[in-house]
């Protein structure tokens, strides 16, 4: 029992490295997934967007981790330029790859969520006299955020889960500190069903967060479930 | 071996390159998804059907089945299974007084690994889309005289396919890119051969944007394929 | 609804369990494929190596199918545990922590652990350069070096293969003063050691002599002391499932054969490009 009450306590401490992992790429991923979204609006950039979206969604988020970290970093301008102290460091190549990867599928979400503002809204906007911006803060930014809301969510709960990807390039997330104590203990199971539950705990404290402000965000107060 | 290799003998087919090598990897990560879907498809059904149930254990079962499945990592489902299959396997037998049979090949584990995530996902699927036939077309079927299997070919089916295609194409698409998480187990399907391959040439860039665009050529053609499944779908629920 | 989770938690924990089948039947030997050139993977998924080579001739010696399979090493020893393999031959290095879950054959070779690092970094500069270290060999002078070896290697990064010799070697003997990086590959560690990631690795020779002579290991060197004994091991051996004596020993003997008749030498040249044979010595289990 001494063995799973110290290996409990090396996982949840290093719940910080998910946890930041997490919410550096959910904000880095939705503030790109925002340009992206306004890049598709326009004719000269909407292929760029696309094809970004495309290659994002299109490969597994393990092997765009492995790019960035291998691939990209080994790079003559890359490896001898500015951007080596950033790229040199592991957390910093998954946080880079998990924010294009997810800004693609969130960049997804809020297109839809575009999609689905009837058409009269906007042109009552426009009637009215409304400006662009005025229109987005009042009009459009609003409704997807709530129409959006469930996805995004879903999403957001994707990428807490992706962030286990990282152990793979010697970040020492919850993930790699059971790997680490399995090399040396090779207690197997044991360990990785406490990473599982470990990971059980922190979706199901998102979730719980995202039902909430779901429910608050409902105008008419009866959000289902 | 060499790293004085040029781009294309690296990914060309000689005996250095490891075109070969990149193009099976890609066969077996698209047999790995293949699988990883049909377990998922079995034993989603069977979860929405447990679901549906009147009971309540069964209906507790595939809720925490599903709370499980999609509150864990995927890599972690896959390292659990790759780890302690074997020994799960030795425990049942064991139950039934058989002798423990042998250890699974990486591939069925692995497969299974990503059937079991991806049946979480196909249960929530299926359950929608047997909410999507109203109960009074059933018993206008009845009704009408329709038996169970016409009733299943003409009234169900039709209207289940369409609400469940989309949905299913976008699991495949999951199921496609969670194989890569297969290759731990260190079974040669793409992500594995590419990282085998830039690892004793190093030469990672070229290995990595090689095999992105296999995957790229794996997932277009798919859902290429989806879209075109789903017209046709949609043609039949169209009411032909 | 937690309740029945942890219900399924604990009925996976208690299936797990190890087993020993046997017979006849086809033996299933474990080894990385990723580790040149004790064993490595040819661009056409044939595996090949020294220990390919040796495996099959010890096979026929004894008269049993054999079938090689690739694995990271890292699940190695749980794949053992659990019966998906029935021996590991993967230059794994006798040390005393293994031989506590392992049992071990004889030794088929005898290789040092070195240190590697880029030419152009301070870590070249490591005193003792070349000596050996014995860690079997407890005195002042060994003291000596491990504290100029600590020192040195102070405040660096250090890169090695998970749950490797090195990994033991590192965290028991230098401390919580170097920050250690584990790789699951041979082939990850060498790309961050070229691309300056790490400082420097811990290695076997055997592996790093060759990637020395590679076009890009030009950009390495060696530095400090050569390493043996201790946690570091003393040559590498097959690994059993402890209790299975039938095959150890049958292995076993079959080992002593190719040592007296010079096959492990004839291998080594042709691999290594030197004789790795170890010293006669007495049995480790």
């Amino acid at each position: 029992m001494d063995f799973l009450g110290t290996t409990s306590l090396g996982l949840l401490r290093a719940v910080p490295v998910t946890v930041l992992l997490f919410l550096a790429s959910a904000l880095g991923a939705s503030l790109v997934a925002a340009v992206l979204v306004a890049m598709q609006q326009a004719r000269v950039t909407q292929g760029l967007a696309r094809a970004w979206i495309f290659v994002f969604r299109g490969t597994p988020l393990l092997l765009q981790i492995f790019m960035v970290y291998y691939g990209i970093a080994a790079l003559g301008p890359i490896r001898h330029g500015f951007l080596w102290p950033a790229f040199r460091e592991p957390l910093f190549c998954a946080w880079l790859a998990m924010t294009c990867c997810c800004s693609a599928y969130i960049a997804e979400v809020l297109r839809g969520a575009l999609g689905a503002i009837p058409v009269g809204q906007i042109e009552a906007a426009l009637a009215c006299g409304m400006g662009r911006w005025t229109r987005l803060r009042l009009i459009v930014a609003p409704q997807v955020l709530r129409l959006a809301l469930p996805a995004y969510g879903n999403e957001l709960v994707m990428m807490i889960k992706s962030t286990s990807l990282a152990s793979s390039i010697t970040v020492l997330d919850v993930t790699g500190v059971a790997q680490q104590v399995i090399a040396h203990s090779y207690r197997t199971l044991d360990v990785f069903c406490l990473a599982a539950a470990v990971y059980l705990g922190m979706t199901a404290a998102l979730t719980a967060v995202l039902r909430r402000i779901e429910r608050s965000l409902d105008p008419l107060g009866s959000a289902p479930r | 071996m060499d790293a004085e290799l040029s781009v294309p003998a690296l990914l060309g087919l000689g005996a250095d390159g490891w075109g070969w090598a990149l193009m099976a990897g890609a066969g077996l990560t698209l047999a790995v998804a293949l699988a990883a879907m049909a377990i998922g498809s079995m034993l989603g059904a069977a979860l929405a059907a447990a679901e549906a149930s009147r009971r309540v254990w069964l209906v507790r079962i595939a809720a925490t089945y599903g709370l499980v499945m999609r509150g864990v990592p995927e890599l972690l489902v896959v390292l659990l299974l790759y780890f302690g299959a074997p020994g799960m396997l030795a425990g049942v037998a064991g139950l039934f007084g058989l002798p423990a049979p042998g250890s699974p090949p990486a591939f069925l584990t692995g497969s299974l690994a990503i059937g079991l995530v991806s049946a979480a996902y196909q249960a929530e699927v299926f359950r929608g889309g047997m909410l999507a036939v109203p109960r009074g077309q059933i018993e206008a079927a009845m009704a009408a005289g329709m038996g169970p299997v016409a009733r299943l070919r003409r009234v169900i089916l039709p209207q289940v396919l369409h609400h469940v295609l989309p949905p299913l194409g976008n699991i495949w698409q999951f199921n496609l890119k969670d194989s890569a998480l297969v290759s731990i187990t260190g079974l040669a399907e793409l992500m594995r051969v590419s990282l085998v391959a830039a690892g004793s040439t190093r030469r990672p860039f070229v290995f990595f944007a090689a095999a992105m665009v296999l995957y790229l050529i794996l997932t277009s053609a798919s859902s290429a394929l989806f879209r075109m499944i789903e017209r046709r779908g949609s043609r039949w629920a169209g009411g032909r | 609804m937690i309740r029945v989770a942890g219900l399924a938690l604990l009925l996976l924990l208690a299936a797990c369990h190890p087993r020993a089948p046997e017979g006849a039947r086809e033996l299933v030997i474990g080894t990385e494929g990723l580790y040149p050139p004790w064993n490595f993977t040819r661009a056409d998924g044939r595996l090949d190596g020294f220990e390919p080579d040796y495996m099959r001739d010890l096979c026929a010696r004894l008269h049993r199918r054999c079938r090689m399979v690739a694995m990271d090493w890292d699940g190695m020893v749980g794949a053992l545990q659990t019966g998906k393999i029935d021996l590991i031959a993967d230059a794994v290095q006798i040390t005393p922590e293994r031989a506590a879950v392992l049992w071990f054959s004889r030794p088929y070779a005898l290789t040092t652990g070195v240190i590697a690092t880029l030419r152009d970094s301070p870590l070249a500069g490591l005193p003792d350069r070349g000596a050996m270290m014995d860690f079997d060999r407890h005195g002042p002078d060994l003291d000596a070096r491990i504290g100029r070896l600590r020192k040195g290697l102070s405040g660096k990064v250090v890169g090695v293969e998970l749950s490797g010799a090195f990994d033991n070697f590192l965290n028991q003997s230098i401390g919580p003063h170097v920050t250690i990086r584990y790789y699951r590959t041979m082939g990850e560690r060498d790309l961050d050691l070229l691309n300056g990631r790490i400082d420097a690795t811990l290695e076997d020779e055997s592996y790093i002599r060759p990637l020395l002579a590679t076009r890009d290991g030009a950009a390495l060197a060696l530095a400090g002391p050569r390493m043996i004994g201790g946690s570091m091991g003393r040559g590498e051996a097959l690994a059993f499932r402890p209790g299975d004596a039938a095959l150890h020993d049958a292995f076993d003997g079959a080992i002593a054969a190719t040592l007296a008749d010079g096959t492990v030498r004839r291998l080594g040249l042709k691999w290594f490009r030197m004789d790795a044979t170890p010293p006669v010595a007495g049995k480790l289990r």
